[in-house]
């Protein structure tokens, strides 16, 4: 049970962090799109059920890191576009900072590991 | 676990449809946009539909994860803005301090009201479906009395021909019974009621039992005791049942207990003794008893009244000599019991809502004063995307905080405020009921925090987001529309009004308080001892038994050192009770029916008007040789009666008749003496026949004893009365002070309230202005900069400010004028030898306002005065 939580929270904030990235490069743009651009951006290695991003969304919109307005698709379909505010961007970049710094100490832990074995 | 789910309840409320409507099409557009997709993919509609609703992973089950996200992050949100406000207040102890202490005194002065008039007015009386419960009064066309005692014969009367009453039953509660057990004798409040008085009010007997039929109607000797007097004299023994006690000398069975906590009418009774009255034989003539009904479900009291009025109306009929010109009126039980205190506490109630309407707009303005201070902060939360919605709930949230703050202090002040109240207050108010703080006051409270919390932070809160991002960010705290000093001057306008108003109903009970207490009472008050000696009548059967204990007891006590004077007196006036009756006038034909005069009677030992300071303003006062069952009757009147009955007649040459006895002869008129008013100073005085003793022999006497230590008579008095009697204790020692202090004790009571009240408020009012002003100084310190170094003189500057703040408390105090003038009516009530638009209340009023706005306004007025040029040319 506890492990399932913090699975979930971890994958819950890897997937902010997604959104908003996604966000920043593609600029405004609707659930679908997102999650599709997440699965294609991770060459198809990662495969989400696409409706696992909605709380991702509305979480970082009540954080004030996105934005949200009905709109038109380009193939004339009303959807709901996104948008990441100045707020998002900063927190996009704290947390960019934060993962990158987690990779590279989680990295140094492993390399010498596989230099012994 | 509460809290959250109250929270819940909160969000869902005010969003949860709307929400869930957006969610739903939201993923209707999901779904549209990978259906269009996959059927560009190749896929069949169907096909293409099935796989978008399979790669979604379950739409309901995603909903429910959002709403769970939306709720978790409600809660979170209150917590961290929580945590902030704590902090923020923390920072600023002055502001919150301020703010906390306002409310505080706002909300518990109005919780401490509240709770008296929640017990006295709102709490339904502690008896089952007790709001069908009335009391049936007679009523009289002469006297325009409606709330006259029935006769006994007459509510038998009403209690077989009525169709409107489930049951009726009959008391008497001024009644004192001597009970002694051997070892001890005490005087008890003793309750007399019809056998079905107890069975009406829906009670069971804690032990034993109650009345039955029989002892009912014949009298028999058998006793219900109280909760109180059953711990307190029998330590709760169960073996209490069948108990014998001598209970004015006569020997009771005690068959019952009542419960701890049961009370009816009187909340001193210790014992309920029965009426022995029958249908067949109760009385006619005279007028006593207590009339208490049940009405049937269904009934209103409009129906009530109506065929009672019908029984009434046959009844004057039949037995025109006792019943012309009387009739009935039904009256709600607890109406009956909250008649004299119903003013004022509603009164005192919108006097504390103006007070808490003062305290939030005080806050509301202090408020105001902190967001301008903290524009540039909003500003930001603005800019990195914070919605207005969100800050406003943020400063809602510190709102709260205030509020809730406050309002702990206020419950806690008003918990002690209460028991302090209940003491001061006059015994009418707590004679009947008893006021209790309790939980339900408790959340009412909390409640009314809560409620203030948001009143008087929604305003301010929504106004200080309405702010121009640009203007903010670059400091300038002043743009157009966001500018909030018109609301502050507003508000400061408001509370000035209110506290007008408050002070001006002040003026108004405390100018009838000094009236009250300039009343000559007719008396001289000081230096008298008074307590009561009930003989059994067991003991002293025979009249000459009893006249001859008074005798012999009041010259044992006038020879006790110190002792000036003695006498005694059957009620003493000023406290409510005395018997009345009907006079006829030597040498005039009989009145006609319903046309008889009626006078106050007492009957005194001899030396009761020089021991009371009663002058004799003709003729003398009795003499002991009066005082014999053998010497010829006479009388004694007051002013009051020779002015109502006797105008223009020589009184001592009259004679009287005052019907209290079987036969009542002429007697004639050997004195008038000054007048006494009757219950309270603010009455007039009514007609009033002595009787000397041996010619009207109660059994129960009020001894008044003028010394110039009274209090340290009370032992030695004891002894005589038991030099005399060894089991006849002395009861209700009182000083005539107290008595005459409690007959304006609740004048005073509501004069300290409002006063106090409105002191407050003009302390607020106070803060108030000189918190606005003080902004206004510091906001234009370069503009009076630039005045000064133009070579504008202080005092030109410190009429500047002055002025502007004068002009607020005019306005503020011209509308309270005009609102106070409107309201005041409604204390007429509550006015003795003033008018509600009695004028000096109303100069005082906004005079004493004025001169405190004033002070309050010279206050930052000197600061500007000072401001030096080059400093004000430097701030900004």
């Amino acid at each position: 049970m506890k492990d399932a939580a913090n699975k979930a929270d971890v994958w819950q904030g890897t997937m902010a962090l997604m959104v908003l990235k996604t966000l920043e490069t593609m600029g405004p743009l609707h659930g679908y799109g997102i999650a599709r651009r997440i699965e294609q951006t991770s060459g198809d290695r990662l495969v989400l059920n696409y409706g696992s991003i909605y709380p991702a969304l509305v979480r970082l919109e009540q954080e004030g890191c996105i934005t949200s307005e009905w709109g038109v698709s380009e193939n004339n379909r009303k959807a709901k576009y996104y948008r990441v505010t100045a707020a998002g961007r900063k927190q996009l970049r704290k947390e960019t900072r934060g993962w990158a710094e987690a990779a590279s100490i989680v990295a140094r832990f492993l390399a010498p590991e596989t230099g012994q074995s | 676990m509460r809290a959250r789910a109250f929270l819940d309840q909160l969000t869902g409320w005010f969003r949860r449809n709307r929400r869930e409507d957006d969610l739903t099409e939201e993923f209707a557009s999901h779904l549209q946009l990978h259906v269009d997709d996959n059927v560009r993919a190749g896929m069949s509609p169907e096909e293409a539909r099935r796989q978008a609703i399979l790669k979604f992973g379950g739409l309901e089950a995603t909903k429910e994860s959002v709403r769970a996200t939306t709720r978790f992050l409600w809660i979170e949100h209150i917590l961290q803005d929580t945590g902030y406000a704590v902090r923020v207040l923390r920072r600023n102890r002055g502001f919150a301090a301020t703010a906390i202490l306002s409310l505080a005194l706002g909300i518990g002065s109005s919780v401490a009201i509240f709770t008296v008039a929640d017990s006295l007015l709102l709490r339904s009386l502690p008896y089952p479906d007790a709001s069908r419960l009335v009391m049936v009064w007679e009523t009289f066309s002469v006297t325009h009395e409606q709330h006259n005692v029935a006769s006994p014969a007459n509510y038998f009367d009403w209690k077989a021909q009525n169709s409107v009453f489930s049951e009726m039953a009959g008391f008497f509660d001024e009644y004192h019974a001597v009970v002694a057990d051997g070892q001890r004798s005490e005087e008890l409040d003793a309750q007399i009621v019809t056998g079905d008085l107890l069975p009406l009010l829906r009670v069971r007997p804690f032990r034993g039992r109650f009345f039955t039929k029989e002892e009912d109607e014949s009298d028999a000797q058998v006793a219900v005791i109280s909760y109180r007097m059953w711990q307190r004299w029998f330590n709760g023994d169960d073996a209490v049942i069948g108990r014998q006690v001598q209970i004015n000398a006569r020997p009771f069975t005690i068959i019952g207990v009542l419960g701890p906590g049961f009370y009816f009418h009187k909340r001193s009774t210790d014992l309920w003794l029965t009426l022995g009255l029958k249908p067949a034989t109760a009385p006619r003539t005279g007028r006593w008893l207590q009339v208490l009904g049940r009405l049937k479900p269904g009934v209103s009291l409009e129906q009530a009244q109506t065929d009672m009025t019908g029984i009434a109306g046959r009844l004057a009929a039949a037995y025109p000599a006792n019943d012309t010109g009387w009739s009935v009126n039904v009256e709600p039980l607890r109406d009956s019991l909250v008649r004299e205190v119903r003013t004022s506490l509603i009164m005192l109630l919108c006097a504390v809502a103006l007070l808490l309407g003062v305290a939030c707009a005080n806050v509301a303005n202090l408020l105001l004063a902190r967001y301008a201070a903290r524009h540039r902060e909003m500003a930001v939360r603005g800019a990195l995307g914070a919605t207005r919605l969100r800050i406003v709930c943020q400063l809602l949230i510190e709102s709260l905080v205030l509020s809730l703050s406050g309002g702990s202090l206020g419950i806690a002040l008003a918990y002690w405020a209460v028991r302090g109240l209940v003491r001061l207050a006059p015994q009418d108010l707590t004679r009947f009921t008893s006021v209790s703080f309790d939980a339900r006051i408790f959340l009412a409270g909390i409640a009314i925090s809560f409620f203030t919390g948001i009143v008087f932070g929604l305003l301010p809160a929504w106004i200080a987001t309405r702010t121009n991002l640009r203007d903010a960010l670059h400091g300038n705290a002043v743009s157009g529309s966001g500018d909030p000093s018109r609301l502050r001057a507003w508000l400061v306008g408001a509370e000035v009004a209110a506290s007008v108003v408050l002070l001006a109903g002040a003026g108004l009970l405390f100018r009838s308080m000094i009236g009250l207490q300039a009343v000559n009472p007719g008396l001289e008050a000081s230096g008298m001892l008074t307590f009561r000696v009930s003989l059994p009548h067991a003991r002293y059967s025979q009249d000459e038994q009893s006249v001859r204990f008074f005798h012999q007891a009041a010259e044992k006590l006038s020879q006790i050192p110190g002792v000036r004077s003695v006498s005694a007196v059957s009620y003493l006036p000023f406290n409510g009770m005395a018997a009345g009756t009907g006079v006829a006038i030597g040498g005039r034909p009989p009145a006609k029916p319903g046309e008889e005069l009626v006078t106050v009677v007492r009957t005194v030992l001899p030396g009761y008007f020089r021991t009371l300071g009663i002058p004799i303003k003709h003729g003398r006062d009795f003499i002991d040789t009066d005082n014999l069952t053998t010497a010829p009757l006479r009388f004694i009147v007051n002013q009051a009666f020779v002015d109502k009955f006797l105008r223009g007649e020589d009184p001592l040459t009259k004679s009287i008749s005052v019907e209290m006895n079987d036969k009542n002869p002429m007697g004639e008129i050997i004195g008038v003496v000054g007048d006494l008013k009757e219950g309270s100073l603010d009455k007039e005085p009514a007609p009033t026949a002595y009787y000397v003793h041996a010619h009207l022999p109660y059994t129960a006497m009020i001894f008044v004893i003028r010394a110039n230590s009274p209090l340290a008579l009370v032992e030695p008095a004891r002894k005589v009365i038991q030099g005399i009697d060894p089991q006849q204790p002395i009861a209700d020692v009182r000083t005539m002070e107290e008595i005459l202090d409690d007959t304006f004790a609740r004048q005073r009571l509501s004069a300290l309230l409002l006063g106090g009240f409105s002191l407050a408020s003009l302390l607020l009012a106070s803060v108030g202005i000189y918190g606005v002003l003080a902004y206004s100084v510091a906001r234009r310190t370069r503009e009076i900069g630039v005045r000064v170094a133009l070579g504008a003189a202080p005092g030109r500057i410190l009429r500047l400010v002055v002025g502007s703040g004068a002009r607020l408390v005019m306005s503020g105090a011209a509308a309270g004028l005009a609102g106070a003038l409107l309201l005041s009516g409604l204390m007429k009530g509550l006015l003795f030898g003033i008018g509600p638009r009695d004028p000096l209340s109303f100069v005082f009023a906004p005079a004493a306002l004025v001169g405190v706005a004033l002070l309050a306004a010279y206050i930052p007025a000197r600061r500007a005065a000072r401001i030096s040029p080059v400093e004000a040319l430097r701030t900004e």
